[in-house]
This record gives C-alpha cells, sequence and structure tokens, in this order.
C-alpha cells in the first residue's frame, strides 16, 4: 500500500456551481476502488478502505426544482442567480436573506393552510414529472457518473414542510393538539408519496445515492418535541421516507440542527443511515452509543473569515490545515462511525489527511 | 382541589377547550379575578416555564398552555377590568433589523405576557428609529427586549442600543437581549441591562429587571 500513490491527483472530474460561485474541476485521485464502492462497502461495514469523506462526494441540486430555487439552494452545472424571492414546489414564498445565507418564509406572510383540518382544500402538490427531469440529466451527464457518490438535498422535510404551510407555532402545536393529529397524519402520509416520486427521479435521471433530507427538530438548547412526540408523529413518516430510499438502493443523510441528541434513537428506529448534526450535541457520545446504528456527518470546523488577500490566504490555509489535525486526532477512535462532509469537498488537504489516516488505520 | 387549582392545573396542562369555562366558575364561585390570574394562570405559566426550562415539556406543550391562558384571560378580563387590575408592566420586543427569525421572539414573548406583562410586539427585521417611536408612543413601558438569531444580525442589536442611547432614551427603559447567538459577555459589550438564555428565564429576567425600575 502507497497512500502517497493512492492519493495522486490522476485527473479531472467535472464540478458544479453552487447558485453562482464555482467550485472549479474537482480532484480524481489514484484510490484502488472508486469512491462509490467504498462508500457501499462502508454502509454495508464491509471491506471498506477509508473513511469516506469530502471530495469522495459531489453535491448537485439542479434548477429544475422550484425548492432548491426558493431556498437559494442550486447546485448545477450552470451559475444560478439567487432571487430575491421565489415560490417552491407548493407555491409558498421564500425570501432570500443574504444574512443567513439563506431564504426563509417571512414571518407575517399569509399562511397556505390556515386550517390543518382543511388541508386538502388548500394544499395543491406538485406534479413531480413535470420538471425538466430529461435536460437535468443531460446537463448533469458528467458530473453524477464518475464514481463519486452523488448526493442530493432534499428541502423541506416534514416538519419543515408543515412550519412552512402554517408558520412555526401553529405547525409546533398540531403536532399534540388531538383535534389537528389526525390532518397532520394524512397530510405526512401524502407528501411521503410525493417523496416516493421525488426520490425515483432523482435515482433514475441523476444516478443520486444520498438524498441529504433537510427536517430541523430542534433549537440550540433542546428538540423541539418530545421523544414521545417525534415517535407518534415524525418517525412513522420519516420511516416511510427512508423505506422509499432504501428500496432503490440509496440512503438517507438526516439533516437536523439543533440539539436533538435525545431523538437519535427515533432517527434509528426511522431507519436513518447518516445524521448531520450539530456541535452543541456531544456527537463523541453519540458514535459511542449509537455508532453501530447511525452514523454521523461530520467536518472540522473551519468557520472562521475567508481569505479576501495573499497574505490572508496563507493565514487561512495554516489555520485550516491546523483545524483538520485536530479534528483528525479528535475523531480518529470514531472514524468508522462517521463520514466527512461532502460541504467541504473543495479542501483537498481534509480529503488527503482522512483518507491517509483512515486507509492506514483499516489496512492494519 | 379548588376551583383555582383547576384552572391552574388545566392551564398547565394545555387543557384549552376547559379553562375558559374553569374560570367562570371560579368566578362564580365568588373568587377574585387578581387570584385566578396570579394563581390559576401566572402560577401555572411559571411551572410551564419551569419545566420547559428542565426539558420536562417542549415548544408544543407550552405553546398549548399558552393558548389555554389566553381562553382563561378571554374570560376574567372584563372582571379584571371591573377590579382595576393592571399588567405588572408593559415590555417592547422585537427581532433586530435584517433578521427574520421569529420562533424564540415569540416564545420570549408568551412567556412575558404569561408572567403578567402587557407586550407590544414589533415583529421581525424591526429597524432601530421603529423600537423608538414606540417607546415614545409608550413612556410607561419599562423595559425593551431585543431578538436576533444569526451571528451576523448581532450587530444590529448594538446599533438599536447604541440608537436609543443617541435618541436620549436609554435611561428611560431596562434593554434586556437573547437569541442563539447571544452571550452575558455580549450583552455586556453592548451595554444592555440582561440577557437570558431561553424563553422560561427571560420572563424571570424581565420581573427582576422590572422591580430594579421601581
Amino acid at each position: 500500500m502507497d497512500i502517497k500513490e493512492e492519493l495522486k491527483v490522476v485527473g479531472e472530474l467535472d464540478g458544479v456551481y453552487f447558485n453562482s460561485f464555482s467550485f472549479g474541476k474537482a480532484p480524481k485521485y489514484n484510490t484502488p476502488i472508486t469512491p462509490k464502492e467504498n462508500f457501499l462497502r462502508f454502509m454495508k461495514g464491509k471491506d471498506y478502505m477509508w473513511t469516506p469523506c469530502s471530495a469522495d462526494f459531489v453535491t448537485i441540486m439542479p434548477s429544475i426544482l422550484p425548492d432548491n430555487v426558493s431556498r437559494a439552494f442550486v447546485y448545477d452545472t450552470q451559475a444560478f442567480d439567487i432571487l430575491p424571492t421565489a415560490k417552491d414546489m407548493f407555491g409558498v414564498e421564500w425570501e432570500y436573506v443574504a444574512s443567513a445565507g439563506g431564504a426563509m418564509v417571512r414571518p407575517g406572510n399569509p399562511v397556505l393552510v390556515p386550517d390543518i383540518c382543511e388541508w386538502e382544500k388548500y394544499v395543491k402538490f406538485p406534479d413531480i414529472s413535470s420538471y425538466d427531469w430529461e435536460g437535468a440529466k443531460e446537463r448533469f451527464k458528467n458530473v453524477v457518473n464518475d464514481d463519486r457518490v452523488v448526493v442530493s438535498w432534499v428541502f423541506n422535510g416534514l416538519f419543515e414542510r408543515l412550519i412552512s404551510f402554517m408558520e412555526f407555532e401553529n405547525a409546533a402545536l398540531a403536532l399534540i393538539d388531538e383535534d389537528e393529529q389526525e390532518y397532520v397524519h394524512s397530510l405526512f402520509s401524502r407528501l411521503c408519496d410525493m417523496y416516493d416520486e421525488l426520490f425515483d427521479k432523482l435515482h433514475t435521471y441523476l444516478n443520486v445515492d444520498i438524498v441529504y433530507f433537510h427536517d430541523d427538530w430542534g433549537s440550540q438548547r433542546a428538540p423541539f418535541f418530545s421523544k414521545a412526540v417525534a415517535d407518534e408523529m415524525l418517525v412513522p413518516y420519516l420511516k416511510r421516507v427512508c423505506d422509499s430510499l432504501h428500496k432503490r438502493g440509496m440512503f438517507i443523510d438526516f439533516h437536523s440542527c439543533g440539539q436533538v441528541e435525545i431523538l437519535v434513537p427515533a432517527m434509528i428506529e426511522a431507519g436513518v443511515d447518516i445524521w448531520s448534526g450539530q456541535p452543541m450535541n456531544d456527537r463523541k457520545r453519540i458514535m459511542t452509543n449509537y455508532g453501530d446504528d447511525i452514523k454521523l456527518n461530520l467536518a472540522p470546523d473551519m468557520s472562521y473569515a475567508m481569505p479576501s488577500s495573499q497574505e490572508e490566504a496563507a493565514e487561512f490555509a495554516r489555520k485550516a490545515e491546523e483545524s483538520i489535525k485536530t479534528f483528525i486526532n479528535d475523531y480518529k477512535p470514531y472514524m468508522k462511525s462517521m463520514v466527512v462532509s461532502a460541504m467541504s469537498a473543495g479542501n483537498p488537504k481534509l480529503y488527503e489527511l482522512v483518507y491517509a489516516a483512515t486507509r492506514e488505520a483499516y489496512s492494519k | 382541589m379548588s376551583k383555582v387549582q383547576e384552572v391552574a392545573a388545566a392551564v398547565e396542562n394545555g387543557k384549552v377547550k376547559i379553562v375558559a369555562g374553569l374560570v367562570q366558575e371560579a368566578l362564580d364561585e365568588g373568587v377574585s379575578a387578581d387570584e385566578i390570574l396570579n394563581v390559576g394562570m401566572i402560577g401555572a405559566m411559571g411551572v410551564v416555564g419551569e419545566k420547559f426550562k428542565n426539558n420536562e415539556i417542549f415548544v408544543p406543550e407550552m405553546l398549548i398552555a399558552a393558548r389555554a391562558m389566553k381562553k382563561g384571560i378571554e374570560v376574567l378580563t372584563p372582571a379584571l377590568k371591573a377590579a382595576g387590575s393592571e399588567p405588572i408592566g408593559k415590555l417592547i420586543l422585537g427581532t433586530v433589523a435584517g433578521d427574520l427569525h421569529d420562533i424564540g421572539k415569540n416564545l420570549v414573548g408568551m412567556m412575558i405576557e404569561g408572567a403578567g406583562f402587557d407586550v407590544i410586539d414589533l415583529g421581525v427585521d424591526v429597524p432601530a428609529e421603529k423600537f423608538i417611536e414606540c417607546m415614545k408612543a409608550n413612556p410607561d413601558c419599562k423595559i425593551v427586549a431585543l431578538s436576533a438569531l444569526l451571528t451576523t444580525t448581532m450587530p444590529a442589536i448594538k446599533n438599536t442600543i447604541d440608537a436609543i442611547v443617541a435618541s436620549g432614551l436609554r435611561d428611560t427603559v431596562k434593554i434586556m437581549i437573547g437569541g442563539a447567538p447571544v452571550t452575558q459577555a455580549f450583552a455586556d459589550e453592548v451595554g444592555a441591562d440582561g440577557y437570558s438564555e431561553d424563553a422560561a428565564s427571560a420572563a424571570e429576567l424581565a420581573k427582576k429587571l422590572l422591580a430594579e425600575t421601581k
């Protein structure tokens, strides 16, 4: 095994734009098996050679989907200019907030569903097949067929979708109000049908391996709801989401912000493969307790300011390398229970160091 | 269990449908409106706040308790007016300019209302001038509460406080701040009078700051 040789860049892979920002070409390394093969082995827990990391993944979020456009989160093969406001698949208007780097529904805007008991009157489900899947397939053909693991985010998940329909407070209340619960169940069930169709298209046309399913379940200090509420109102539908993906050989990376450690068992019960959570959770403890049942998606903390000059660039690179080394030292014992974020794909140093550390460890 | 205790239990457990009836029954039994308010409502919301702080209950349970209290207050208001009962204080609340987040701010407003305050909620993305205008229109308001969820909008808290200082109104109010990235250190740095980390603590802080104004 010659790790240096394996980390030789032997080609260039097509990159994508994040909105109007180009990531440029991605490196193709001289790995003994393809990133996709290694990822599949890793998820099966057998014969993998390194921990799937950053450059093994390519994230796509085609502009054909109104949800990607409205959330100002487009990863496409062509530049996309963020719109100040845009409507999602259901006609809910999202407003881009530069300070947040994302879009949100302006509080106080008229809600789509004023009464959950009558959601069928207000909610018109999109025709998923009407989007230009053939066009997207053609556009992405060089990006999604090069043996990288293809990730696509799905905004919004179940609870987030409910919030977008009726605002946070009404959505949260509907989860426990016995007069409203049955309608939440029927709406979530119908949403699962839609997700199934959406996943099918993502899989068939765009070769997607992982759906990064976006559904915030908590705030900085606590979950939004109890485990009992999650079990009753969300787990059955998240399970359907997971089943929809698994039956196609796809995986779910479940994104939930917030301090939601007590809800990790609910995610496991639903069948979540990977959880992308935030640092306020004790992630080492979670991997110790649940590392056989769920993997965590982690990345080094590189939240310092981006460089704006040559001098700053050197300082940035130094800090980044330091963060990566700290990250690897911290998480080395847990590398079999985690993947390293696709969002850090632009950092070759991260890839090289994680690859080298885990490749060597797993070869013993 | 006394009728007031029944009211308190109904509020605590978010029994929206029965609270109004229980409040009416308590009034009919001759319980004073003040006692129903202080014990049955504000007391119950205090318990709710404590449980929320300790993660024994979560946002939906807190919201439904607040909704139950609201139903009770609707029945209680005429009796409170007749008895000359007033809110314990007035508080202006809003999310600062450039920030559209309202979840935390709304929970804070709810808990402060539950503590007996009259809350003027200016909403989200509130420019400093709007806070100042509202302070001028409500000279009896003793507390201004500012919220920001983003590190990128935290400077707007400072800008708002600076504008209040420049308007000459700083000494007329106590200023409390909160939001995910906000800390006590930041509160000290920007010259706020207090900071709280969750909605229940915010209600306690508002009461403490109000007491300091007296």
